[in-house]
């Protein structure tokens, strides 16, 4: 146990993290589980809210697990979620083996999650857990019941279909217990029907089980409509009809009679039910004393350590969980005021501007900096809880290139650099799936085999190397290797091949990194199980342009490849700069701002109908919002022109706009409606004068300006 | 004229009537067996549209027009934070442009995913509380956009089939 402690401390942030979230799942599933055993032993009907909330515990372990790359926790889980929908469903039953397998699930997460961290403890681990999944699936398997059929219930098929799983399942459930099933028919008056049904459906429920409310197939005069109720009780016919006092209600049992009907009650017999189901509850009281009818349960994993070590576990974290989506309301309250701020900002303006008034403008001015103030610290409190480190996407790295070690047989380090880089949770998310991406190509393409990199001079061992930085407003994670690199002839030809370029179309070697991106691209020829082939590097490029992305490779042959992805560090509240165009006004992102420019019109030159700048001796594509939109523009001043510099990773733009009109805090919203993805637009925000500001999507703009480049 | 169709809802509909009432909730209502409309003007045709699916009628404020959009998406509005498509019903049904004026508005619909959509009419008129049986079919030349006709005093209502009139073509 002291040796599981001082391992317990030596966890990473990311770890801690994870434990806290799955301990507090195992404590939920520990005592749901006691009661069930508790329920089950007792010969109680197990209350089918303790399988609900089993099942989604086990559900979240599942996710929460998959997400830190602990697949060992999250394939049980997997197993485990299964066996408890199909109990839940009523589709095996809850025999002892079945309580046996979840209580010794329960006991391994424990286990699992105080071995994480030790290799030596996961491996065992890993065995044990295969050892269990195939008794969760014998255990879900055998005990599956037979389908049951309802043909000893005197029931219209037609309302029998119309059933839901679950009340098929409560139907069954009822029948096994014994229970009578009735059904009461009653006529309602079209109008007024649902006032009559609901008091029905109230009395029928203080005296049984109401399964189900259904319409009637019976007839029923034009302005009145039938319906059936399907009742599961201790009482027979007559006694429910007489307890109802409902005199247009009509009760008939559909189940056999029984030698139940005459003695309300529970009736402990198995005979009693037509259709009785292997117990459950009947086995459990019985198997404390009976040897088990499976006979296949194997010894029970040793007591003690089981709740113990759970107990340990209680101390560890001191962090509170917080659902994202509670962060997310909070986030979206704080742009809220935020829009109200300026509100407040633009009428102490206009206090400010008028004489008669400017006195107390000036101390609504005064309240409007202390409010702003606060304002920024708690708008920076609400991101900073938001931001999270890459650590934990870095751990499933590690994970995911040990097995490709494994697979592949090849001698690769991967090497992680600068794990606590912050960035918003959301986008933590979503990077997940493109760096294992570019992992697994790494692994898979780009380094080569041992004798190819000793023929080449090489270290024997390839190496992968992930650097995250932040630089300015954005983190910069480039993924670099030292394989064999990508051949800029070998990427036109194929691309030649592919149609994506003409025969005689010339490109930079640039050009020809930027199609490796394109849709339906792939150099190679064979199919991998590792990496595919024909889809990847292009939905890395989608996945990381829907929050403002951007990629760009750059390969030497013989010596590499390098990836580089530039991500805005958060996506909820921007500063933006606001710039007019024709009569209207757009946000640009501050972070894709690399400075503004105020030029006169003769420094513009043009050069293939494109203009363009000369920037400190770089040529600087120039595009023009109006144009590119559409819109009338102002009337051009002759004397000089706004230029927004916009750039995103390696690439620059110079955006000319009519007018600059300062910076302010945005809060970008998706814009609702049924036209959906308008290019250059990343949605949209208000500046607190109740107007919707468009924001530009910086990254359509640039991509397009490349895209025409290499067209021409 | 009057062409009854059947008065009844489907099996299933009831089925949820049936429910709802089960459980003692407010859900249904005699709303359900009348049908609660909207209707408005578009040109001087009058239409309607479930009043479930409006969510709130908008006086005409400021729209900010979209680039790179089809013509009958007007721009966008910011409701109280929320930024929200305004498709123009005239353009929408290729009626020539008029100028907005005081009796214009945008009745904001609910649309899929628990988005909405602000819609651009002439003017608003009254809630009609319609039985199903009084609801005839669309005449043949509208059957794409309209479910169905009601007849009120001496003119016809059209029902609007909302998904249909918001699938806007590219």
């Amino acid at each position: 146990m002291a040796a599981r402690r001082s391992r317990g401390r030596g966890r990473t942030k990311a770890q801690r993290e994870f434990v806290s979230e799955a301990e507090e799942l195992l404590e939920r599933m520990q005592s749901s589980l006691v009661d069930l055993e508790d329920q089950g032993a007792s010969g109680q009907e197990v209350d089918p809210d303790l399988v609900n909330g089993l099942f989604r515990a086990a559900h979240s372990l599942k996710g929460l697990a998959g997400m830190f790359g602990h697949d060992a926790i999250s394939s049980l889980a997997h197993h485990l979620e299964d066996v408890l929908d199909a109990l839940r469903l009523g589709r095996a039953t809850l025999g002892d083996e079945m309580v046996a397998v979840l209580r010794e699930s329960v006991a391994e997460f424990g286990e699992l999650l105080q071995g994480l961290g030790d290799a030596d403890a996961e491996q065992a681990a890993e065995d044990k857990v295969g050892a269990l999944v195939t008794r969760i699936e014998a255990a879900c398997q055998g005990e599956t019941p037979a389908e049951q059929g309802f043909d000893s219930l005197a029931l219209d098929p037609a309302l029998l279909r119309a059933l839901t799983e679950y009340e098929e399942h409560r139907l069954r459930e009822n029948l096994r217990r014994g229970r009578a099933i009735l059904l009461v028919e009653a006529t309602f008056e079209i109008l007024s029907f649902d006032e009559g049904l609901a008091e029905l459906g109230r009395a029928v429920r203080e005296i049984g089980e109401l399964i189900s409310t259904l319409p009637s197939p019976g007839e029923a005069p034009e302005s009145q409509i039938r319906f059936a109720l399907l009742v599961a009780s201790d009482v027979d016919a007559d006694v429910l009809r007489g307890r109802l006092e409902f005199p247009r209600a009509t009760v008939r049992r559909v189940s056999a009679a029984q030698a139940s009907a005459a003695a309300p009650g529970p009736d402990p017999s198995e005979r009693a039910s037509t259709v009785a189901l292997p117990g459950s509850a009947e086995r459990s009281a019985v198997a404390s004393s009976e040897p088990q009818r499976a006979g296949a349960a194997p010894d029970h994993a040793p007591v003690a350590g089981e709740g113990g070590e759970i107990e340990s576990l209680r101390s560890i974290s001191e962090t509170v969980r917080v659902d994202i989506r509670k962060l997310d309301d909070l986030m979206n309250l704080v742009g809220e005021l935020v829009i109200q701020r300026s509100a407040v900002e633009s009428v102490a303006r206009r206090l400010i501007a008028d004489p008669g008034t400017a006195r107390m403008g000036a101390e609504l001015g005064k309240i409007f900096h202390s409010l702003d103030r606060k304002l920024r610290e708690f708008q920076a409190g609400v991101l900073e809880v938001r931001m999270v480190p890459l650590r934990q996407v870095f751990e499933k790295l590690s994970r995911v290139a040990r097995r490709l070690r494994r697979d592949l047989g090849k001698e690769v380090r991967l090497e992680l650099n600068g794990a606590d880089t912050e960035l918003d949770k959301l986008i933590v998310e979503q990077l997940v799936d493109p760096l294992m991406h570019m992992v697994r190509n790494a692994f898979d393409h780009a380094i080569e085999d041992p004798e190819e990199r000793a023929a080449a001079g090489k270290d024997l061992e390839g190496c992968i190397r992930l650097d995250a930085y932040q630089r300015g407003n954005h983190v910069v994670i480039e993924v670099i290797d030292d394989g064999r690199g990508i051949d800029p002839d070998q990427v036109r030809a194929r691309a030649r091949e592919l149609g994506l370029i003409s025969t005689d179309q010339q490109i930079t070697d640039r050009e020809a990194y930027d199609l490796l991106f394109s849709a339906g691209f792939s150099t190679r020829t064979e199919v991998t199980s590792t990496s595919g082939r024909g889809v990847g590097m292009d939905v890395v490029k989608a996945n990381l342009t829907t929050f403002g992305g951007i990629v760009d490779l750059d390969s030497t042959i013989g010596r590499g490849t390098t990836i580089t992805m530039t991500l805005p560090t958060t996506l909820a509240i921007i500063q933006a700069l606001i710039v007019g165009a024709g009569k209207q006004s757009y946000a640009i992102p501050l972070t894709s701002v690399l400075e503004t420019l105020v030029v006169e019109p003769h420094e513009i030159q043009r050069s293939d109908g494109r203009e363009l700048l000369n920037l400190r001796g770089d040529a600087l594509p120039l595009r023009r919002l109006a144009e590119e939109f559409r819109i009338e523009a102002r009337p051009a001043d002759s004397t000089r022109e706004f230029v927004v510099v916009l750039g995103l990773g390696g690439s620059r733009l110079g955006l000319v706009v009519d007018r600059l009109l300062g910076q302010k805090d945005a809060v970008i919203k998706p814009i609702q409606g049924p036209v959906t993805d308008v290019p250059g637009i990343a949605g949209a925000t208000e500046l607190g004068d109740q107007n919707a500001v468009l924001v530009l999507d910086v990254t359509t703009f640039i991509e397009d300006v490349h895209r025409r480049r290499e067209a021409a | 004229m009057r062409q009854p169709t059947s008065a009844l809802p489907t099996d299933a509909r009831w089925e949820d009537l049936a429910r709802g009432a089960a459980i003692g909730s407010d859900r249904t209502e005699d709303a359900e067996l009348l049908h609660e409309l909207l209707a408005f003007e578009v040109g001087d045709t009058p239409y309607a549209v479930p009043i479930e699916r409006v969510r709130e009628i908008l006086r005409m404020r400021p729209i900010t027009p979209v680039p790179r959009v089809p013509e009958v998406v007007r721009g966008v509005i910011s409701i109280r934070g929320e930024v929200v498509e305004v498709i123009d019903l005239r353009r929408r049904f290729r009626l020539p442009p008029v100028e907005p004026d005081r009796r214009t508005r945008i009745i904001v619909i609910h649309g899929f995913d628990g988005q909405v959509t602000g819609c651009m009419v002439d003017r608003v008129r009254q809630v009609l509380r319609v039985r199903e049986d009084q609801i005839g079919p669309a005449a043949e030349a509208d059957a794409e956009t309209v479910l169905g006709l009601c007849q009120r005093g001496d003119e016809f209502v059209s029902m609007l089939d909302l998904d249909k009139v918001l699938e806007i073509e590219p």
